[in-house]
């Protein structure tokens, strides 16, 4: 069963093509990994995946609906953490919580209990009546994947989660990540330029790279194409490949 | 794995959403709306934004201002200890001419631009909103602490007015102008803001605005007229295009003598109430009709 399918999807800004005919599949209750340089096309697909962007041309379902005719119902179901999220800072890390719960008609019964929830779960539940002005990056972050747990959503987008966190807030983020996963039964999707955290938290991943698709599988399958101990190898090889060298593997492959 | 192959730890459950295969993983987008009526979307994007201008003292800032602005023009209008309000009002109405026009433009040009630069808006697009309502709270938010600013502002010099026995339906009538001129005039900021790429764009573009409507536009017309350019009959069409000369010209309607000047010219406009009360809601629902439709190109 598929979270999100893409089909041959194309966009364009102008003369630069940011996504060029990307067919790509994610199977529901695994995390995966998009993978790429900066201007690869992820933040791109990303947002035409919470219908910010409409595509050129092709399709993309998220739950087996067109995202295009969803409209903002998409986002009733889906968790979306923009890479550079921010908050008001003079308000508390509960109340902004509370008013997006408002704002996305949690009724006001459950209200208080959600947002608890959300706070505990990202470990904020003891900095959630100090105002957001003075968190940290890495609470900022944790912050913001808590607004897109008030959705209970099945699938959670998260774009860069950790750019910019110390390895300490990197690490704290991963093992939040791997509880809700395994708690929650989530279906992943995160862009990422940083090998390292698709080994850790990917269980497939696709490359993209100047809006191609050079890899489509499990991480453990890219790991063989290098030279079987990391990702490293591997990816310099996809975008040595695209960057003139016929590539070593087919753009995206069956699994 | 492909759409009809289901992982091997799932627990199927047909549904009418996902093709016929279901699991405890699968991803459902609702077939209806949720509870998040557009009221009730609206209603809280304006409670925010009015929380945090209070909490960033905006609110406080703003009433000071109209408030040592009414008190200052009250207290120089008294002449041997009798307050002349006829004046008072004609003074009132012509520094606020140029002052409420700015204070409006500045409070609402990062309204959108801002919050897009902080993250902010990114995050409140990424909730199961329509964009427009994000406008129209964010703006009814603003809308109500301008207007509550204005009012009370202006409220204590009425009240020192009132103090002598001297309070006027002019007035109250500069203070009734003021609010639905100020509702232009955000509403003008917040266009700005929505199209603007980065703040200072919007904070640039909201000065030439300023310069336009509260010092140039009206030169020019009356110029225009005066050099037989255009008949004087035109003087109505410059006056309905500019929120500014509307605002004055409505706040001088209920003054008796305007003494002279291009107050009186503008006021010889022959335009009624209606019409310019008009003319303001029009400069209103205007802006903000674009700004919730231009929203949506924005990218964040």
């Amino acid at each position: 069963m598929n979270a999100i399918q893409t089909t041959d999807l194309t966009k364009r800004y102008g003369d630069v093509v940011a996504l060029d005919g990307v067919s790509l599949s994610v199977e529901a209750g695994t995390t995966f990994g998009l993978l790429g340089t900066n201007g690869a096309g992820k933040s791109t697909l990303f947002r035409i995946l919470v219908g910010h962007l409409a595509p050129d041309s092709g399709t993309v379902t998220v739950g087996g609906r067109d995202v295009t005719e969803a409209g903002h119902e998409l986002r009733e179901a889906v968790g979306y953490v923009p890479e550079d999220a921010g908050f008001p800072p003079s308000l508390t890390g509960r109340e902004v919580l509370t008013y997006q719960a408002r704002i996305r008609g949690v009724p006001k019964a459950e209200r208080a209990e959600r947002v608890a929830a959300a706070l505990g779960t990202v470990g904020l539940d003891e900095a959630a009546e100090r105002r957001v002005g003075g968190y940290s990056n890495g609470m900022n972050r944790r912050l913001a994947l808590a607004s897109a747990l008030l959705a209970r959503p099945k699938l959670l987008l998260l774009d860069e989660p950790t750019a910019g966190l110390d390895p300490l807030g990197v690490a704290e983020f991963h093992r939040i990540l791997e509880r809700l996963r395994e708690e929650a039964n989530l279906t992943v999707v995160v862009t990422t330029h940083v090998l390292a955290e698709v080994e850790a938290l990917c269980d497939d991943v696709a490359v993209l790279h100047q809006g191609n698709l050079r890899f489509d599988g499990a991480v453990d399958d890219l790991r063989e194409m290098g030279d079987g101990e990391n990702l490293e190898a591997a990816f310099r090889s996809l975008i040595a490949d695209a960057e003139g060298r016929e590539p070593r593997v087919a753009p995206a492959v069956e699994r | 794995m492909t759409d009809t192959e289901p992982r091997p730890d799932s627990r199927s459950e047909p549904t009418e959403t996902d093709g016929g295969v279901a699991d405890e993983t699968s991803v459902r987008l609702p077939t209806r709306r949720g509870d998040g009526s557009a009221l009730q979307q609206i209603a809280t994007v304006t409670r925010l934004e009015y929380a945090l201008s209070i909490r960033n003292r905006w609110a406080f800032a703003l009433t000071g201002l109209f408030a040592s602005l009414a008190v200052l023009v009250v207290a120089l209008g008294g002449q041997g200890g009798v307050v002349r309000t006829d004046a008072v009002v004609v003074s009132l109405v012509e520094l606020s001419a140029l002052l409420l026009p700015l204070v409006a433009l500045v409070y609402g040009y990062d309204a959108i631009v801002g919050n897009d630069e902080s993250g902010w808006l990114g995050m409140l697009f990424a909730l199961p909103v329509p964009r427009s309502r994000v406008v129209v709270g964010t703006y009814v938010g603003r809308l109500a602490v301008f207007s509550g600013a204005v009012v009370a502002g202006f409220g204590v010099g009425g009240l020192l007015l009132a103090s002598g026995g001297r309070l006027t339906p002019a007035y109250l009538g500069l203070v009734g102008a003021a609010v639905l001129g100020g509702a232009a005039f955000l509403a003008l900021s917040l266009l700005i803001s929505t199209v603007a790429a980065e703040k200072t764009h919007a904070l640039g573009g909201t000065l030439l605005v300023w310069v336009w409507l509260a010092l140039v536009h009206d030169l020019v017309s009356v110029g225009l007229i005066a050099a037989d350019v255009v008949d004087s009959d035109w003087l109505a069409v410059f006056v309905l295009a500019n929120p500014v000369t509307v605002f004055r010209v409505l706040a001088l309607q209920s003054v008796p003598t305007v003494t002279g000047g291009m107050a009186d010219v503008l006021v010889g406009s022959g335009l009624t109430t209606p019409v310019l009360v008009g003319a303001l809601v029009a400069w209103t629902v205007g802006p903000m009709w674009l700004s919730s439709r231009l929203v949506a190109r924005r990218s964040v």
